[in-house]
């Protein structure tokens, strides 16, 4: 059907990436250049004196501070319309609020002379506070508020209590329906903070041009909302700052913002006059730059006897820890995960973020979607084992599918699902892991038991819809047909290391019926490229993809209309347009009169040699639908009841990702997004000491995540693909990153059930929480 | 604790003087003449311990140049393994898997092929930590290490050799030349079991077990665990009750008897509590591993 959709092609980096080649923000380097690093505070709660910069000054080196930076908070993360977005930041603070918050930079001619240049400095804490370390401490009377005002769009609010956000919601009649509901569950969950343990630390490169402009080179998912965040914190209009896309070393949301490293680098060059590279440790980032959120959830959902779910309830307390990044979005995130799930007949919503002196936490894989999964499908389990029915028959029963509303990331994205592969993939998968054979926890024996289970998820592709509604939603997309045909491909538009971006190049492949090999995806900038709001939300290849497809289209209607003129066909419109294998190019024919022939090279030539103009376009596109990629995960466990450890057996993942592009990549996906499950059910967790210190103060060896030789190799992880076809997007694709990890906690939480007979409510399910419960330890 | 401020793990905080001897001897006068050397050979745990500080030396005097450090050999009745041999030599050799599989085991999980490919046995011994993985299976073998400086050379058994977290008693001048094993002389089972958080990661308990019958009760029994006390452990006490028993009741006793003989600790990686539950446990399916091993050796020709 498609002649390079769904095809295998080489990877347009996968030389350059395999071969050390890439040249990611560490290795940028500018003649001239002077290294910073950042003074953190050892204090989770502080005030900040004097800074006695002379030591550090006589020797050479360059020092910010505090008073030097612009005094308007701001808020990292640009992605909510203003009056949404909460500012709590400063570039460089004296009132550090988590342990490793900025305080002052130094820069100096070399990585050692600015370390050296770091201890010289003399910093004096006035006051040093108690941390407050737990949300509902936090939340207490009397309890000393880490912020006392901050910034909503422009005017200042008080913060009560430490409550940094709160969202509440709620539809039909609660009390009517549980009055008709004959089993109602209620449990309280805990999700623990993770790191998001990307390949690359957090960096970026500044330099001031000859001209003055600036020029930024950084780890982030969103070059323009960079440019824009750099513009507004130190005011300097846009056209004066080009943020270059670099290669990104996987982002998982720790990028979604920009890093606080930028803007300190910008500060930085600016007060040096000289160029300036800011490059975290692998421990700056994982201890004291960011993580992702903690949960603390109830959920409460009936059903009928006849398996009908009536309502549920969800409460939901977010640990932010010091700053805000997107905790109201992700308040109505959550929100929109829960109602999504299932055909809540009414429904309760209560969502609070809340400060604590630890470090700052951001969107991580899922943005809570993987949490309330875990959450819901734990209850809907419950519910349909008090009921006697079979949990994938009750699923199939209640599910959110075709024709019903899919909240996407919250209230105000709403669109109709169009495409829906869930039955299909429940069938198969079921099938495939022998759903029918797990058996019940009660006759299971012996010291390894097996249990397999089940979740099923999805997530939005994108944030569109067809209201304008909170959050900022689209792409850009510059496609250019060269002089000789080839095509280059320009795009502000992130891939962090999965291949979007190849997915783009096939989906334009497609549309102009050249080979993707005559394609270029240029490195480019803010400058040459068209607004894209992020790569985030699992909206590369539906957003952006159909953005390069409209570009693509414009194009190959001037090539037709061209073709028309040089065939002599009476319009466009009479023309096909087809890929040739043998000269491996397109042809553009009218049916019926073969001598009617012209390739796409030489309609390229011709539009120079005769001064016809370039053939290019730049379209700005906004998804009208934010369609659901769903996910099924079938897993099962096998559980070592004598020393609680649990390893998965078997994987069955299937997902509705509409046209697959890149199967290889999207089966690619799915491992991932396995392991990243597997990892927050069962691995470590980032916890705090008394004093606010991060327990895993050393790095990769206190805070340990799965390798492939812990997780199921190609032969025990089948990948099945449903058959659908999404109708807004680019040749039928939705969106997969985030749906490819979101169901995994709860299969595996099920599965570890349907093992020993033991729910687990917190996360991590680590060994020694499965061992003590096994002894009867809770 | 150290200011965060002052670490930065892309740089050394620190100079030295560096120095790659070829002979022991030139080694062993560097470090007797330079206040404050230090040996290093892999420098998978050295390396770290400068970045965060923990070490301060004025030199380093690098081993892995010295042949004689570097070599496995047969004795009369031991093998002599000299302490810049790698890990993953231990892993690749014909002699260590011949008359040491319970090291060999050990040796293969051991970090990551990057790590097994610097790190040496004698750089995972003066380390001395509780974790190190070749640690119990020398212990069970009763292994013993040279000690060598500008004054003479002395050989201790390893048991003695670990002073605690971190410490072992060698001395100043004092270089670890090399690990004698003795061979085991009896048909022998073996296993070595490591209980971590992932395949790449320091043991969170682990135990080395090697065992012989004679019919059905335990003629001998050597019973070694690691990161369940100050340093890596013998069980003697436990061994000594179980020789003479019949293998079951063998099994049936050695938990309560082991976990005797060990203190663990609650660290980043886990509990006191459930290393003491797991060491129990795996060191009863160690002794079954051993057992089952023992059969086939006797049925292989």
């Amino acid at each position: 059907m498609f002649d390079f959709v769904g095809k295998r092609f080489p990877r347009h980096d996968g030389f350059v990436k395999a071969a050390g080649l890439a040249e990611f923000t560490f290795d940028v380097e500018v003649p001239g250049m002077l290294y910073g690093r950042i003074f953190k505070s050892p204090y989770a709660f502080a005030r900040v004196g004097r800074i006695d910069t002379s030591l550090a000054e006589s020797m050479g080196a360059v020092v910010l501070t505090p008073d030097e930076v612009p005094d308007a908070l701001f808020n990292p993360r640009l992605l909510s319309l203003e009056e949404d977005t909460f500012k709590d930041w400063r570039v460089l603070t004296k009132t550090p609020r988590y342990v490793g918050e900025p305080i002052a930079v130094v820069a100096a001619p070399t990585e050692d002379a600015a370390q050296r240049a770091l201890e010289a400095l003399r910093v004096e804490f006035e006051e040093v506070y108690e941390p407050l370390l737990d949300p509902f401490e936090a939340m207490s009377p009397g309890a000393r508020p880490i912020h006392e005002r901050i910034v909503r769009g422009r005017r200042w609010v008080e913060v009560r209590n430490n409550v940094a956000a709160e969202y509440g919601y709620s539809e039909g009649d609660l009390e009517t329906e549980e009055r008709r509901s004959s089993v109602v569950v209620e449990r309280r969950f805990h999700a623990s903070r993770r790191y998001h343990a990307q390949l690359e630390p957090k960096g970026a490169v500044c330099k001031i041009e000859p001209d003055g402009s600036l020029t930024v080179w950084t780890t982030t998912q969103t070059i323009h909302n960079t440019k824009i965040l750099i513009s507004q914190v130190y005011g300097i209009p846009m056209n004066r700052i080009d943020v270059r896309k670099v290669p990104l070393g996987g982002g998982f949301g720790s990028s979604i913002h920009t890093n606080l490293v930028t803007l300190i680098a910008v500060g930085l060059c600016l007060k040096a006059g000289r160029p300036v590279k800011l490059v975290l440790t692998r421990e700056d980032d994982m201890v004291h730059d960011h993580v992702g959120f903690e949960f603390y959830m109830r959920v409460r959902a009936g059903a009928t006897r006849e398996g009908e779910i009536t309502f549920g309830e969800l409460e939901n307390t977010v640990d932010i820890g010091a700053h805000q990044v997107q905790a109201y979005p992700l308040l109505g995130a959550s929100l929109g995960w829960f109602v999504s799930l299932y055909k809540w007949r009414a429904l309760r919503y209560y969502g609070r973020a809340v400060y604590t002196n630890k470090v700052p936490s951001c969107a991580i894989r899922g943005y809570g979607a993987p949490e309330v999964t875990w959450a819901v499908e734990t209850v809907v389990d419950e519910i349909a084992e008090e009921l006697k029915v079979d949990p994938v028959e009750f699923r199939l029963r209640n599910y959110r599918g075709r024709g019903e509303i899919f909240w996407g990331q919250g209230p105000t994205v709403r669109s109709v699902i169009r495409s829906d592969g869930v039955p299909e993939l429940m069938a198969k998968c079921s099938e495939l892991i022998g759903w029918k054979t797990r058996g019940d926890p009660r006759s299971k024996s012996g010291r390894f038991r097996r249990g397999i289970g089940v979740g099923r998820g999805f997530h939005t592709s994108g944030a569109g819809g067809p209201l304008s509604g909170a959050v900022i939603d689209y792409s850009g997309a510059i496609v250019k047909l060269n002089e000789d045909g080839t095509v280059d491909y320009i795009t502000a538009l992130q891939d962090h290391g999965g291949g979007t971006l190849d997915a783009h190049a096939k989906i334009i492949a497609e549309e102009l019926k050249v080979p993707p090999s005559r394609i270029r995806i240029v490195w480019s900038g803010t400058s040459t490229t068209v607004y894209d709001v992020c790569t985030h939300a699992s909206r590369g290849v539906f957003v952006g993809g159909e953005a390069a497809r409209r570009a693509a289209a414009e194009v190959k209607r001037k090539v037709l209309e061209y073709a028309a003129r040089i065939l002599d066909a009476v319009s466009p419109e009479a023309l096909r347009i087809e890929y040739d294998r043998e000269l491996n190019d397109a042809v553009i024919f009218v049916e019926g009169a073969p001598e009617k022939r012209v390739s796409l090279s030489e309609v390229a030539r011709t539009a120079w040699q005769r001064n016809w103009g370039s053939i290019s376009a730049s379209v700005s596109y906004r998804a009208t639908v934010a369609p659901p990629s769903f996910t099924v995960y079938f897993v099962e466990v096998e559980v070592d009841t004598e020393t609680g450890i649990v390893r998965p057996v078997r994987v069955v993942a299937g997902a509705d990702v509409g046209t697959v592009v890149s199967p290889e990549l999207a089966a690619g996906q799915l491992h991932g997004g396995f392991s990243i499950g597997w990892s927050w059910a069962t691995g470590d967790e980032v916890a705090y000491l008394r004093d606010g210190v991060p327990a895993h103060r050393l790095s990769m060896t206190d805070y340990k995540i799965p390798t492939v030789l812990d997780l199921p190799d190609d032969e025990r992880f089948t990948v099945v693909f449903a058959s659908t076809y999404e109708p807004f997007g680019p040749f039928g694709a939705k969106g997969l990153g985030e749906s490819a990890s979101n169901p995994v906690i709860a299969a595996v939480a099920n599965a570890i059930y349907n093992a020993i007979g033991v729910r687990f409510y917190e996360i991590p399910m680590t060994p020694e929480k499965v061992l003590r419960a096994l002894r009867g330890g809770g | 604790m150290l200011s965060i401020n002052l670490v930065n793990t892309y740089r050394i905080p620190q100079t030295f003087e560096y120095y790659r001897p070829e002979s022991l001897r030139e080694a062993l006068v560097l470090l007797s003449t330079i206040e404050g050397a230090k040996v290093v050979a892999g420098g998978t745990d050295l390396l770290v311990d400068l970045k965060f500080r923990r070490v301060t030396p004025r030199a380093l005097i690098d081993i892995t140049g010295i042949g004689e450090l570097r070599s496995i050999g047969v004795g009369d009745g031991y093998v002599e393994i000299g302490s810049a041999v790698t890990i993953q030599e231990l892993v690749e050799s014909e002699v260590v898997g011949r008359h040491l599989p319970l090291l060999a085991e050990a040796a293969e999980l051991l970090g990551s092929w990057q790590i097994r490919n610097l790190a040496t046995v004698g750089g995972n011994l003066c380390n001395a930590s509780p974790a190190a993985d070749t640690a119990p299976p020398l212990l069970a073998y009763d292994a013993e290490v040279e000690l060598v400086s500008l004054g003479g050379s002395r050989r201790i058994p390893l048991e003695r050799f670990f002073a605690g977290p971190k410490k072992t008693v060698l001395e100043r001048g004092e270089v670890l030349r090399s690990i004698r094993v003795p061979l085991y002389r009896r048909r022998a089972g073996w296993s070595f079991i490591k209980i971590a958080r992932t395949s790449f990661d320091l043991a969170k308990v682990s135990a080395a077990v090697l065992l012989s019958l004679e019919g059905d009760t335990v003629a001998d029994v050597r019973i070694a665990l690691g990161s369940v006390a100050p340093t890596p452990v013998r069980a003697r006490a436990a061994e000594e009750s179980l020789t003479g028993t019949g293998f079951e009741e063998a099994v049936a006793l050695a938990p309560e008897l082991v976990a005797r003989e060990i203190a663990p600790i609650d660290d980043v990686r886990s509990t006191a509590w459930y290393r003491l539950e797991v060491a129990k446990t795996i060191v009863k399916d160690a002794m079954r591993r051993a057992y089952e091993r023992f059969l086939r050796v006797g049925a292989a020709p």
